[in-house]
């Protein structure tokens, strides 16, 4: 679940609400902030400028960049994660055709054979462009884990990089949260 | 046992890359007469200038969603008979109940896989060659 912090400061009472992998998040609430901390992950901060309804979501590709295995399901996933988070805003009154993008993670956080972050960071660009969402402003990739604050209802973004060892071990090295595919209703219609 | 290539589908999805995935699932699958709408109104449209065996469509969508969709299908005697798959989240246990109270053939929760899909499909006609 998401975690949610009220405590007071300058600008009066904000609420806090932590982002984690496989969550999404949407409000139009002035004294909302989202956080989250990113490593190869992707968060997508999605926002209908007219009536300030924004969202982020935060996300992983099972497998993304392993060339050993069928990469279907990593998208499939992937466009879920997106949808839920269009969904949301959607529900709330954003629109669509209005909807402007920024895009944050993807970083390469240690050695590997591949770059699964390069691959998240760009998915989420293809997935915006194919889908027509003007990415207004992006920060991905690089060696430093992001700790990402996200106003919705003005879309201000406030980002820091955090040295590798200072990242939480989930973000240093994440594993894939993926809902249960196919078969995953619990109701019997056969 | 029919041939996946001998039925016509329609993917019904607001979301661009969603269809893509959809189609190329399908393809996959052996399916060759596919065609596509970005929402229920649309759909609608095409099913009643041009019927299709399988209809799979989201039910999240703009104009017109999946379960006013498939009302509309049935409702339409032309194409009431037409084979109706419902692509759902995780948490629509309720909506799935009312898309079987309007005569849902079957459903899928995304995110699925191919042949998470097939089956699903396959539950409606029998096994697909």
């Amino acid at each position: 679940m998401m975690g949610q912090d009220l405590h007071q400061d300058d600008s009066g009472p904000t609420i806090k609400v932590h982002v984690t992998q496989g969550e999404s998040h949407v409000s139009s609430d002035p004294n909302v902030v989202m956080t989250t901390v990113l490593g190869s992950c992707i968060a997508a901060c999605l926002r209908d400028p007219t009536t300030g309804i924004g969202g982020m979501n935060h996300f992983l590709l099972p497998d993304a960049g392993d060339g050993r295995r069928n990469n279907g399901d990593a998208v499939r996933y992937g466009a879920y994660a997106m949808e839920l988070l269009i969904n949301g805003l959607l529900k709330k009154g954003a629109r669509r055709d209005r909807l402007e993008a920024k895009i944050f993670g993807g970083g390469k956080l240690f050695d590997g054979l591949s770059d699964v972050g390069a691959s998240n960071a760009a998915f989420a660009e293809r997935f915006l462009r194919d889908e027509g969402i003007p990415i207004v402003s992006s920060s991905t990739g690089g060696l430093s884990a992001r700790r990402v604050e996200f106003w919705p209802a003005t879309g201000r973004v406030r980002q820091r990089l955090v040295a590798v060892d200072n990242a939480p071990v989930e973000v240093r090295r994440p594993v894939p949260i993926v809902p249960a595919v196919s078969n995953a209703g619990d109701l019997e219609l056969f | 046992m029919p041939q996946a290539s001998s039925i016509s589908v329609l993917v019904v999805d607001d979301q661009l890359t969603m269809r893509a995935l959809i189609r190329n699932a399908l393809q996959q699958i052996g399916f060759k007469d596919i065609r596509e709408a970005p929402d229920g109104e649309e759909a609608l449209k095409q099913l009643l200038a041009k019927p299709a065996n399988l209809v799979i469509s989201d039910f999240n969508m703009p104009k017109m969603d999946g379960l006013a969709l498939l009302r509309a299908v049935r409702s339409h005697p032309p194409i009431r008979q037409t084979a109706f798959v419902m692509l759902t989240g995780r948490a629509d246990r309720e909506l799935v109940q009312r898309a079987v109270q309007f005569g849902v053939n079957n459903y899928c929760v995304k995110p699925f896989t191919v042949q998470g899909l097939r089956d699903k499909i396959e539950q409606v006609f029998g096994q697909l060659t």
